[in-house]
């Protein structure tokens, strides 16, 4: 791929990162989701997320971050209102493989190397072994570990591992990841590696959309095209904060001036107490 | 104030003795030569044997103990070398029978755990009572197997395998019960079939527990064997451990008994090294229990 298609590649996909382009691909109407035992876990969810989007839920502990995505993944059911995954039920969804998970546990099997690993969703679907073999050596050369196909989980560092985990959820080319805090256990360091490699492919796909869950503020905003605050006591989404800075996004935008207002704008959206947040509406 | 003074007059010595030999040591580097390491490693308990073993000939030989009621290490030597070719024919017998007896267990109680963790509702029913099959003495149930069975071949290799099954079975079950839930959940997100996620991590992960099981049954099946020999025995030339040792007992050749004793814990030895050998090919690779740090 030359270098000036590549550059199409990112103009492409900070275009179709503005929100509202592209078509709709996960849509929450009103959604609650109440426990059998009465908890109320998330309350009137509205959230339309269009194609090649890139969108963060921050919010403390018990603001119902994992319920939504469990709801979008298909894993729980949602109580009331609509929800819609790529124009089927999230069930659907993810039994044709269009969506794909990483978490903060690299969840890699032990006995086997990272080639096997990366490709056990094809093998699952019962993928042939060349065809799987291939997509896998392209999944892992996008995460630069092209070149330890045969090495064991056990020999990697933590960092590595999480590669290896998002290189797994990339070979069944998903049109939906979902990432549960897939950074929240590695350093800083490693850290910003990985965020700035997780938007070069999020970019250079951009029919790919991801929804990322964090605690972390600054990558939040850092990685998004819009922020989703949430609060908890009953989980709900109180703002929706735009990060209309463009891709690709440098190093220096992290120490950029409109970075901290980002920043700010999202840490005060965290602070409303239910109330005040109900009168803004 | 008695306590000080021991303590003081230790100190020095204790001293001494702690780090005279390894200021010697590190100077040497002796940690990089791996025959040293191996003969530090065996030294100890082949002193031990050979003090055992000395102290008991020279006791037995001291106070003129017969040989029918403690025989000394030489006679027992001497009796396993005189009847040479019995002792290896019931050797290779009971190593026949307990391998059969522990390859049926291994492929029955691994298939059965296999199901019960498939179904709850299978384990819940069938469980309870494998565990109180396990319970019944197996001098109690020897009998009855010969009854159906008859005395013979038949007979010992089941007894045999009833008395290793249990350890197979109950440590698959916990194996395949202690999968982790991040990765189950994974398998399910992929919409693994059952099938699958049995076949692709549970069992792969349960391999661990599998070999612990493994390690207990396979000197089960020894003993079983033997158990087996000792109350179906098959007699005439063909007789295993068991049998000798029945027939080494009403004669009162003690130093052949011995001898039969000390071969078959030489079997069962056996067993577990080779055992040993296949736990670490399977998870030396993967899991912390056959690491080498």
């Amino acid at each position: 791929m030359s270098l000036r298609s590549l550059d199409e590649n990112a103009a492409a996909a900070a275009r179709s990162a503005v929100p509202g382009s592209g078509r709709q691909l996960v849509e929450l109407n009103n959604v609650d989701k109440i426990y059998p035992n009465g908890t109320i876990a998330v309350r009137q969810v509205d959230l339309a997320v269009s194609e090649g989007e890139f969108i963060s839920f921050v919010g403390p502990s018990g603001c119902g971050k994992s319920t939504i995505f469990n709801m979008i993944a298909g894993l729980t059911d949602h109580t009331r209102g609509r929800l819609s995954v790529l124009g089927t039920t999230p069930r659907d969804a993810r039994t044709h493989n269009e969506i794909a998970f990483v978490f903060q546990e690299h969840t890699l099997l032990p006995w086997t190397n990272l080639l096997e690993n990366v490709t056990l969703p094809l093998k699952l679907r019962g993928v042939p072994r060349k065809a799987r073999e291939e997509e896998g050596r392209r999944a892992l050369e996008l995460v630069g570990l092209g070149d330890s196909v045969k090495s064991l989980p056990r020999q990697l560092s933590g960092g590595m591992k999480m590669r290896v985990s998002i290189a797994r959820a990339l070979v069944s080319r998903p049109k939906l990841l979902l990432m549960d805090e897939p950074f929240g256990a590695l350093d800083e360091i490693t850290r910003q590696t990985l965020q700035d490699e997780l938007l070069n492919i999020w970019q250079n796909d951009k029919r790919m959309t991801v929804l990322f869950i964090t605690h972390n503020v600054f990558e939040a905003v850092f990685l998004s095209t819009r922020v989703a605050v949430m609060t908890p006591r009953p989980g709900k989404i109180t703002e929706i904060v735009d990060i209309p800075q463009p891709f690709p996004r440098e190093e220096t935008f992290r120490s950029d001036p409109q970075f901290g207002e980002y920043v700010r704008a999202v840490s005060d959206a965290m602070k409303f107490k239910p109330a005040a947040a109900g009168e803004r509406e | 104030m008695a306590k000080p003074m021991p303590q003081e007059a230790l100190t020095p010595s204790v001293r001494r003795g702690l780090n005279a030999p390894s200021a010697g040591e590190s100077g040497k580097s002796v940690a990089f030569d791996p025959f040293r390491e191996r003969l530090q490693q065996i030294l100890p308990p082949l002193a031990v044997f050979v003090l055992f073993v000395g102290g008991w000939e020279l006791l037995v030989q001291l106070l003129r103990i017969p040989p029918y009621l403690v025989p000394k290490p030489s006679d027992i030597v001497k009796a396993a070398s005189d009847n040479a070719s019995n002792l290896l024919t019931s050797v290779s017998t009971t190593v026949m029978e307990a391998v059969v007896g522990f390859l049926a267990s291994v492929v029955i109680g691994t298939l059965m755990a296999i199901l019960l963790a498939l179904s709850k509702t299978i384990e819940k029913s069938v469980y309870p009572y494998a565990i109180i099959l396990q319970t019944i003495p197996i001098v109690a149930v020897a009998p009855i197997i010969v009854i159906w069975f008859g005395a013979g071949l038949n007979a010992i290799v089941i007894i045999s395998f009833i008395i290793s099954f249990f350890p197979i079975l109950s440590n698959t079950l916990i194996g395949l019960h202690s999968t982790d839930r991040n990765m189950t959940n994974l398998f399910d997100l992929y919409n693994a079939t059952k099938l699958q996620t049995m076949w692709r991590l549970r069992i792969p992960a349960a391999l661990p527990y599998i070999v612990a099981g493994l390690k207990i049954s396979c000197s089960m099946s020894v003993i079983g064997a033997i158990v087996g020999e000792y109350i179906a025995g098959i007699g005439g030339g063909k007789g295993g451990l068991g049998y000798a040792i029945t027939v080494a007992t009403n004669k009162l050749h003690t130093p052949y008994l011995f001898a039969c004793g000390l071969s078959a814990s030489l079997v069962g030895i056996c067993f577990f090294l080779l055992i040993n050998r296949l736990s670490r090919w399977l998870l030396s690779s993967w899991h912390e229990s056959e690491m080498r740090h």
